[in-house]
């Protein structure tokens, strides 16, 4: 009887804090979810109808510094979401966040995954804008004739290599042998080499979802297929990590990517001359690895998503390409 | 005496009138109630059945168009070239090496781990070494992936001298610790419960305590270590973060073959690669789930020879006089020596691949001097000298543990403030916050335990309570056993493909909770039928025969005590759910949000693929990237420590 009763109690016991746990996981997660919300986004949907005129128009006016013609109320949480190319998600993300420090009420998700991922999600209307760094071919055309793109940007892609390599140049058919797998040390090619190494190249690629790659490919190899022991990511961020930390390493990037971990290796276009990736050089066209990136939306875009791309498209958003490393429209 | 009862029996008949409609209502409650039993039992051979079809429907017109043969045995995968092909050998190769290399490392240090917890351990080392192992088995893999990827590949790229350290090596190494507990639970359960009188006849008659471990008592739970080795397979084949992060994802067979320092791909890294991207319809689409099947058809060969082995354990242990021993005493003679033969010919031929050259010279060495001076060792020689392996083998595994704790925690912990864990996350997650993250996936496990725990309770207690073994609950628990087995990233492609784009919900927090409730209703099903069963059939009897109708028995008898079981299943598959990360990748997650989602179809952030993508993705967030592994694994080892803390407190009391 007396481990009945025990065993009744811890029994109640349990349930209770099970309950307990789960329901305050939920109540915290609600409660900051409002705080938050109402901290933001002040009056909440539910503002009753009854609430004095001048006390809504103050608090329609006090966000929204802008862009006078923001579609968005400031008391509705609205949301859209963005997905694609990791190419173009620095200037989207940081564009976003901007766009939201301004507009209090919305919210921007951002994700990426490769153009392919890009133009698939918006395909399949899972997100309200893809983002892609590749052409939109003619076939994916057909398949959604709703598609409506819009040109944010341009881009050079880049050849990094580890800042160890002591290269100083590269050639356009070196660089094609190297992902065809044709050379394979770095002391085939004059002046480059890591010292303190066996000097392997180690080919670091993107994945299949990548418009980077595809343009890579397509510009470089043509319809060749590079070796299959490159090394595949997943992003431009994870090919630029791979280099940097890899001393034989080489890759390729937009050169948003370029930073102080990898060196950018000039490139010597058919005996013409050797240019080095920059801002400078894709707006002159002399360095020819570029490109233009492009966001994707069902339709005319209108409502959150148009006042966003027309954000991008203006001199504050252009602003932002250029400060994210990329080339902007109007240059 | 005859006669008055015959007038109870009467007065009872007549009294009033009511209550033989409440007995007829009641009866009827108790139907209904089966009923819903039944629903919820039925349910879970409901979705294995549609995911099986769901999967085959789609996988089948690659086997059409490009043929089995050309399919299973092609060697060049390379889906979006200017001319597609669609062999997945290499990546067949590339599952299967990575697993043999994770049980080369995982097997001789969790059995001697195991023999080491069971049969030296002092019962106070024993108290700390069973839940540190356990908590082994807690991290995510989103995090071992991560520490792999910062940690491991640089220390094999640096100590091997190779260009990249991303390789079947890595990939191995890091399966093995992730299979580890998992074979080391099992097989310690296997060696404890061989009979005492096992152990102590072999004392008894004069043998050493090493004697009496090698001879009698591993060879008794021998089933018991096989099944634990399955499983640690099972886990190995079907694991797709970890591997997909260190592996370098070449679809190459690796050259020479038994190069552990190639690049190499396997099935499941596969799907996470190519799933978001692909468009519906496409070859390609059908491809990756040809390569599901595939994938599904291995880890099923691999689980249910477990089961079978595990059930064969479990009808041996019921009829003990008649024991019927796997395998043969030749045939086991024979098969050792095989194994001794090939072993130490792997063993040489790596030593000669990777080492300078003394190195195989002075095992050669070492070997001769065994095979010759194995005669002169005295027993006690031999006992300290294997007794040092066990206990050097569980000092490795705690090693490992404190390793990757250490790591994770020294450089994670500048990370965490109140800022940290309040702010939502700007500049791609390097700078602010990563509550949203957090928020997510509480969220995401609260509705994946609110969908799965009453399926699962229904199905466990229709399963045990309702029914005799038979047709229906043999196929009920094949069911589970296969929904169980099925890998994780192969429940992200069903969700995917099926809730987020046929039934047209999109990416959203529903979707994900739905496919995480998938993936651990297997877990809940199991871990209630357990603690159904221990409970006494006596205390049933007891209840049925005062009167009690079935559901006041179940209820009211059966259910308290079996509470504190399914209360630590619950909690474990919360665990599970909120370190995983391969289901919510293509389904729910969305790299950043400001707030949280306020609607089911909205998507949200969630810690294990918000660390996904800081490690693999966005260079130059090492702070914070730590930081959310370091939130992850609290939170997920919190869980683990409850489900711990409530078993450990009700063994105790039941003990007690």
């Amino acid at each position: 009887m007396n481990t009945m009763n025990i065993k009744k109690s811890s029994y109640l016991l349990l349930t209770l804090s099970l309950v307990a746990v789960l329901i305050a996981s939920i109540a915290v997660a609600g409660c900051i979810d409002k705080g938050t919300n109402t901290a933001v986004a002040t009056p909440a949907p539910t503002v009753p109808s009854t609430v004095p005129a001048t006390v809504a128009a103050t608090q329609q006016q006090t966000p929204a510094p802008v862009s006078t013609t923001a579609p968005v109320s400031s008391g509705q949480q609205q949301t859209i979401s963005i997905s694609g190319s990791t190419t173009v998600l620095p200037i989207v993300q940081a564009a976003a966040d901007k766009y939201m420090a301004a507009h209090p009420g919305v919210n921007i998700q951002v994700s990426g995954g490769g153009s392919g991922v890009g133009i698939q999600a918006i395909g399949a209307k899972t997100v309200d804008i893809g983002m892609t760094s590749a052409e939109v071919t003619a076939a994916q055309k057909a398949q959604y004739p709703s598609f409506v793109i819009t040109t944010v940007a341009h881009d050079g892609v880049a050849v990094i290599v580890n800042p160890k390599n002591t290269i100083q140049y590269i050639t356009f058919d070196q660089l094609k042998n190297i992902y065809l797998g044709k050379i394979t040390k770095w002391t085939e090619i004059t002046g480059a080499g890591v010292p303190g190494t066996n000097n392997m190249i180690v080919v670091v690629g993107r994945d299949s979802a990548s418009g980077t790659r595809t343009y890579f490919d397509s510009t470089v190899l043509g319809t060749a297929t590079p070796i299959n022991t490159m090394l595949e990511k997943n992003s431009n961020g994870a090919v630029s990590q791979t280099v940097a930390q890899t001393p034989g390493a080489i890759g390729y990037v937009s050169i948003g990517f370029l930073s102080n971990d990898v060196k950018a290796v000039p490139i010597w276009f058919n005996n013409l001359k050797i240019v080095a990736p920059s801002i400078s050089t894709v707006v002159d066209k002399s360095y020819p690895f570029s490109r233009d990136l492009y966001l994707i939306t069902n339709g005319q875009p209108t409502g959150l998503t148009g006042d966003f791309i027309k954000y991008l498209l203006s001199p504050d958003g252009q602003k932002i390409v250029t400060e994210q490393g990329y080339v902007a429209l109007t240059t | 005496m005859h006669g008055r009862s015959l007038k109870m029996n009467g007065m009872q008949r007549f009294t009033p009138g009511a209550s033989c409609s409440t007995a007829q209502a009641s009866l009827l409650k108790e139907k209904f109630i089966k009923t819903i039993f039944f629903c919820t039992a039925f349910f879970a051979i409901i979705v294995i059945t549609f995911i099986l079809l769901f999967l085959l429907r789609n996988g089948y017109p690659i086997f059409e168009q490009i043929g089995v043969v050309n399919f299973l045995l092609g060697t060049s995968w390379t889906p979006t070239a200017f001319v597609p092909s669609y062999g997945i050998f290499p990546l067949i190769v590339g599952t299967i090496f990575v697993t043999i290399g994770a049980m080369v490392i995982a097997v001789p240090l969790s059995i001697g781990c195991a023999i080491y917890v069971s049969e030296l351990a002092s019962p106070r080392v024993k108290k700390v070494l069973k839940p540190a192992i356990e908590l082994l088995a807690g991290i995510p893999s989103v995090v071992y992936g991560f520490f792999g990827l910062i940690v491991l590949t640089n220390f094999i790229r640096i100590s091997f001298d190779i260009p990249t350290g991303e390789t079947w090596l890595a990939a191995s190494i890091l399966l093995g610790i992730m299979a580890l507990p998992t074979i080391i639970s099992v097989s310690e359960d296997a060696i404890s419960s061989v009979p005492r009188e096992f152990k102590e006849g072999s004392l008894a008659i004069g043998a050493t305590r090493w004697q009496t471990i090698s001879k009698v008592i591993v060879p008794a739970a021998l089933s018991g270590i096989a099944a634990a080795i399955i499983l640690g397979i099972g886990r190995a084949v079907g694991e797709t973060m970890a591997v997909m992060m260190v592996a370098g994802n070449a679809a190459i067979i690796p050259n020479p073959i038994w190069n552990v320092l190639s690049p190499i791909r396997t099935l499941t890294s596969t799907l996470g690669i190519e799933m978001g991207e692909v468009p519906v319809g496409s070859l390609h689409y059908n491809a990756l789930f040809g390569v599901a099947i595939v994938l599904l058809v291995i880890t099923l060969i691999v689980n249910l020879s477990a089961v079978a082995i595990l059930r064969h354990l479990h009808e041996r242990g019921m009829r003990r006089q008649k024991r019927m021993p796997l395998i043969t005493l030749e045939r086991k003679e024979s098969l050792k020596r095989f194994a001794e033969v090939s072993g130490l010919a792997v063993v040489m031929a790596a030593l000669l691949i990777f080492t300078p050259w003394w190195c195989p010279v002075l095992f050669l060495l070492a070997g001769v001097m065994w095979f010759y001076g194995r005669e002169q060792l005295s027993q006690k020689h031999i006992e300290k000298l294997a007794f040092t392996l066990i206990i050097g083998a569980a000092v490795i595994v705690i090693a490992i543990l404190f390793i990757i704790l250490q790591d994770i925690v020294i450089h994670g912990l500048p990370a965490i403030s109140w800022e940290f864990l309040t702010q939502s996350p700007s500049d791609l997650g390097r700078a602010g916050g990563i509550f949203p993250a957090i928020v997510g996936t509480l969220y995401l496990v609260t509705g994946a335990i609110l969908i799965a725990l009453p399926l699962g309770v229904g199905a466990a207690i229709y399963l045990v309570e309702y029914t005799r073994e038979g047709r229906i609950t043999r196929l009920i628990r094949t069911g589970v056993d296969l929904l169980n087995g099925t890998p994780s990233i192969v429940f992200g492609l069903f969700g995917f493909a099926f809730i987020v784009l046929f039934l047209g919900v999109g990416v959203s927090l529903i979707a994900g909770q739905v496919t995480l409730s998938l993936m651990v209703l297997p877990t809940v099903i199991r871990t209630t039928e357990e603690s159904l069963k221990n409970v006494p059939q006596s205390l049933r009897e007891g209840s049925l025969a005062l009167g009690a109708t079935k559901w006041q028995t179940i209820r009211r008898v059966v259910l308290p005590p079996a509470v504190p079981g399914i209360v630590t299943g619950a909690i474990l598959s919360i665990g599970r759910a909120a370190g995983e990360t391969a289901p919510i990748m293509f389904t729910a997650v969305i790299f950043s949000s400001r707030f949280l989602p306020n609607s089911l179809f909205q998507p949200v952030m969630a810690l294990p693929f918000h660390l996904y993508i800081l490690a693999t993705a966005i260079p130059g967030s090492s702070v914070n990237k730590y930081g959310t592994a370091l939130v992850l694994l609290i939170l997920v080892i919190a869980f683990y420590s409850v489900a711990i803390v409530v078993r450990n407190h009700f063994q105790n009391k039941i003990r007690g």
